[in-house]
């Protein structure tokens, strides 16, 4: 199996370590970034693989706001808290990046955050839909080091393993609280070199295209 | 990377002692939004802003592909190239653009908040918003262009019916494209071709260039080989 569909899904509450509310505002990797379940090493293609992820996607926020203090209260299946910015969930957001630059910018050139769970959520529900498609999607050529991060900024729309508001002790967050979600079709072997010579050609890089080739080479033998 | 997906979301939160800010922060509060005032999302000086107005270089091409904003407050999102509204009422006159009602973000959110609800069900569980709206054509951003994205509510932020230092949250979102370098080049040479511009025309256009190139080279080895073949 040379073309393979893959997916990796990161939840925070998981592995050895949880993020707790210390981490709120800082950039985490979901695969060697410390917090919830990770991998052995940074997630690279060798010269024989070719990555192209096409979606990706993170736990949603619900804007609200403030009014007299309310706390503790559970809206869609978020936790709302006034004690933080008065959005419900984790105000959490997922940027891609590829060897040292990250994907996704603001229109002055600087990076971002990157996608926020309210356009790419996930899971995806009736409440929460997605705004946001990866297209064209993004591809990791032979030998680059990818990673994807996520960045949450309000720990009172988390709860943690006790149940309570995560912002109040340093305590580790539970799980299905804070995930990421990413999907990439994995090229191998001579389907990467072909791959490889579909982005020469400018021609989108997908299991159809690849095929497509091989029946072109195939017919002209 | 000469096409890629781009994405911002703008919302009235910023930290207590600045009304906007560069980068987000764990310590963001709501700021309040005045009733019928267009807020520049990328340098309107509330919440979240960037460095410098949105402009294009003149090796880059944009396309916008999406605009929404949240449905409460009657709010709506107008996209303005250099100085021109893009939407516009049937007698050519200004309006506020794109209602959060029918290009809600996100999608599903729920028309009304009451922030006296006592429990979250009553806070915002009166129904989810779907699209009514679609941004086709997309709108083009060419080089050397400024863009801006400005969201109105049509209610401020801090209703009557709500405690005097209530705010609502809002939030705005625009998806577009970049095309950087030679990909904008092809971008402009679709444009003057009449031919939408998408990842798949832009890869359409190179395609035939490459078949091109093929083309004339075989067609000037074939002359050389008669020329050859006739000595």
């Amino acid at each position: 199996m040379s073309m393979r569909s893959q997916v990796y899904e990161w939840d925070a509450g998981r592995g050895t370590t949880q993020v707790q509310r210390g981490q709120a505002g800082q950039r985490i990797s979901i695969f060697i970034g410390g917090f919830g379940n990770n991998i052995t090493k940074p997630a690279e293609t060798t010269a024989t693989e070719f990555v192209v992820i096409e979606d990706i996607a993170v736990t949603p926020t619900l804007a609200i706001g403030l009014n007299t203090g309310q706390t503790a209260l559970t809206v869609r299946g978020l936790q709302y808290d006034e004690a933080g910015s008065g959005v419900a969930g984790p105000r959490a957001y997922t940027q891609v990046r590829i060897n040292t630059t990250d994907y996704f910018l603001n229109p002055d050139n600087v990076p971002n955050d990157g996608i926020p769970g309210t356009a790419s959520p996930y899971p995806r529900s009736i409440n929460f839909q997605p705004s946001f498609n990866l297209y064209p999607d993004v591809y990791v050529l032979p030998g680059q080091v990818w990673d994807v991060i996520v960045t949450y900024y309000d720990a009172t729309g988390l709860l943690d393993s006790a149940g309570a508001v995560l912002s109040v002790a340093d305590t580790n967050i539970a799980i299905n609280q804070l995930q990421c979600f990413v999907k990439y079709t994995l090229y191998d072997g001579p389907d990467a070199l072909i791959a490889n010579k579909l982005l020469e050609m400018g021609i989108s890089i997908n299991p159809g295209n690849v095929d497509w080739y091989k029946r072109s080479l195939l017919a002209s033998q | 990377m000469s096409m890629r997906s781009q994405v911002y979301e703008w919302s009235n939160l910023a930290p207590a002692s600045q009304d906007f800010t560069l980068r987000r922060t764990t310590a963001d509060v709501p700021k309040a939004l005045t009733a019928n005032r267009e807020y520049d999302l990328f340098i309107g000086g509330i919440g979240l802003n960037i460095t410098k107005p949105a402009e294009t270089t003149a090796t880059q091409f944009i396309v916008i592909e999406d605009i929404a904003c949240s449905p409460t407050l009657n709010g709506a999102v107008q996209i303005r190239i250099n100085t021109t509204d893009y939407f516009q009422n049937p007698d050519v006159t200004d309006m506020v653009g794109i209602p959060g009602l029918a290009s809600p973000y996100p999608r599903g959110a729920p028309s009304t908040v009451n922030l006296n609800g006592a429990t979250g069900a009553a806070l915002a569980d009166t129904d989810n918003i779907l699209k009514s709206f679609d941004l086709y054509p997309d709108v083009y951003v060419l080089p050397g262009q400024t863009f801006q994205i400005l969201y109105t509510p049509l209610e401020s932020t801090n209703a009557q019916s709500f405690a005097a230092t209530s705010t609502e949250v809002v939030s705005a979102f625009i998806k577009y494209t970049l095309y950087d370098g030679p990909d904008a080049l092809i971008a402009n040479k679709l444009l003057e071709l009449g031919v939408t511009i998408n990842p798949n025309n832009v890869d359409w256009y190179k395609r035939s260039l490459i078949e091109q190139q093929q083309r004339s080279a075989a067609a000037s080895a074939a002359a050389m080989a008669a020329t050859n073949g006739g000595v």
